[in-house]
């Protein structure tokens, strides 16, 4: 952006008087190739500039003001935390000349995604969206959209290392990001780099990451700690292991030891399990015809590989779209509504026969809005 | 509010509302049960919850005693691990042993949200992780031989392919 200031303008400016809009004004005004129009608003932030419309709803603003206003800022903060409702206004129909406008970077940054990563509730969802963008397909992404995803991914492996959540998904991403760095380096000039000092930033980032990932070793729990999970009773095990999702953690833990081994393969587990992921129609089908013992192991076996995993089922929260304001927003915080601030609009839609709820976005619909 | 006088098992007495207590499903059978009179200066005891947990249960019940029943209709909810409220992820950020005694006390006292939240809580402890890490993380001893090792691995074989 500091190219434009010496484009051709109508008052040019001195190298000094730059500096001192530079130095002194947080929000610096945009000036436009065409210098005419009103621009954008630019902030700058940790992580470089920013526009302010893409920062408004953010926690993460930090205008370097004199140390009055920043005192004001923490308090306005500290009010306005509650309130703060991440959102981001979305084209859903997208066509090519539209699609240029929806950015993932921008997208990313307005939905807060860095502080949803510290969610337990968010956590899963932004790790499956990591999984569909890291790797090497991230060569051909632009600059700012490379950054925002590695700076998710540096706070999911800060997450993921402090709390010791869900090792699996964490490697995974691992892996994505090694095969991201062996597809920079072996680009070549005029290959997909891009800036070389953007790259600079992004390897060093990589190879924080990875090194998180190397260092990463689950802690033990004091030996002397008691009760430990085999003290309790079979009842409360069981509980646990009624609560495991994923069948891989299932055999995992069937694994571990004996006592958990025969928990897992009770058929009420497994049937559980199947009616988590599978209509009761789909199970129907399945079902051996003869009326002779049901194995629920072998009937979630088969109707995994009949039907695949419905996604959409594992996770506590998900981003959600808004019909009327075509607005992405997180379901538990909600978004200002336009049914709900204009009551003309509101009527109208109650004639027309109510309210319809927003609608859920998983990761892969998520993905679709943009041009990636 | 009437109050009622519950007893750890090393004897301390807390006192506390009757609508808190009644969280718990076994305190509610036992009022209902034996027509506790409101005036009566009666102490429960508790022989299975130390003060420590018991203090800790009390304020898990005393905040979460407005809360609405949970919807009937949602039978996926207990499947979803990482659905726990903020306030219930920061309230167990505690070691392994006292995340052990809520679930032992919870299911003592039959109180389904606090078993159900903890209970999740471990659930997480354990996703994404291989035999052996899950055996580090809860201090297990792997009491398999080779062979049996073997079999349970061969049983679920099927898991890996696609």
């Amino acid at each position: 952006m500091y190219s434009y200031i010496f484009r051709p303008m109508k008052t040019a400016l001195k190298v000094s008087e730059i500096r001192n809009i530079l130095n002194t004004n947080p929000s610096m005004p945009f000036i436009s190739k065409d210098w005419r129009s009103p621009g954008e608003e630019w902030v700058k932030t940790e992580e470089g500039w920013e526009k302010k419309k893409v920062l408004e709803h953010c926690k993460q603003i930090k205008y370097k003001e004199s140390n009055e206003d920043e005192k004001e800022n923490i308090n306005n903060s500290k009010q306005t935390s509650s309130s703060h409702q991440p959102h981001c206004h979305i084209t859903v129909k997208s066509t090519k000349e539209i699609a240029g406008f929806n950015e993932l970077d921008e997208a990313v940054k307005r939905l807060d995604f860095r502080n949803a990563v510290r969610d337990v509730r968010r956590f899963n969802y932004v790790c499956a969206l990591l999984d569909h963008l890291i790797g090497q397909q991230m060569t051909n992404m632009s600059g700012c959209t490379q950054k925002a995803l590695l700076a998710m991914l540096e706070e999911v492996a800060r997450y993921a290392t402090t709390s010791q959540h869900n090792p699996r998904g964490f490697r995974r991403l691992l892996n994505k990001l090694r095969a991201l760095s062996a597809a920079e380096r072996s680009a070549c000039w005029g290959g997909p780099l891009g800036s070389q000092l953007l790259w600079h930033q992004n390897t060093a980032k990589i190879n924080r990451i990875l090194n998180m990932g190397s260092e990463f070793q689950i802690q033990e729990p004091h030996p002397d700690l008691h009760p430990k999970l085999l003290n309790l009773p079979e009842e409360c095990i069981r509980e646990i292991i009624l609560r495991l999702s994923d069948h891989r953690d299932l055999t995992a833990s069937a694994q571990s030891c004996d006592q958990i081994c025969t928990i897992v393969n009770e058929q009420r587990v497994w049937r559980e399990l199947a009616k988590f992921h599978f209509t009761p129609q789909q199970i129907e089908l399945v079902l051996p015809k003869d009326t002779g013992k049901i194995d629920w192991k072998t009937v979630y076996n088969s109707l995994k590989k009949t039907y695949g995993l419905n996604e959409e089922r594992q996770y506590a929260e998900m981003l959600s779209l808004c019909k009327y304001c075509c607005c992405l927003f997180w379901k538990s915080l909600g978004h200002p509504c336009i049914a709900e601030q204009c009551p003309d609009f509101r009527a109208r839609l109650q004639e027309a026969g109510g309210i319809t709820p927003p609608s859920p976005v998983p990761p892969s619909a998520f993905l679709k809005l943009f041009s990636l | 509010m009437p109050q009622i006088k519950l007893q750890s098992s090393d004897g301390e007495v807390f006192p506390i509302d009757v609508d808190v207590a009644k969280c718990s499903v076994t305190i509610k059978t036992m009022l209902e049960d034996l027509g506790m009179d409101e005036e009566e200066e009666e102490v429960v005891p508790l022989p299975n919850v130390n003060s420590a947990i018991l203090r800790k249960v009390l304020h898990w019940a005393t905040f979460h005693k407005d809360d609405p029943p949970p919807p009937e209709d949602d039978e996926n909810k207990e499947k979803r691990t990482d659905d726990i409220s903020s306030w219930d992820a920061d309230f167990l950020k505690v070691d392994q042993g006292t995340l052990f005694e809520l679930i032992l006390a919870a299911n003592y006292l039959d109180i389904k949200g606090l078993l159900d939240v903890t209970c999740k809580t471990v659930a997480n402890m354990i996703k994404g992780k291989a035999p052996e890490e899950i055996r580090k993380t809860f201090n297990i001893k792997n009491d398999f031989t080779a062979s049996e090792e073997d079999q349970v691995r061969k049983e679920n074989e099927w898991c890996e392919e696609k």
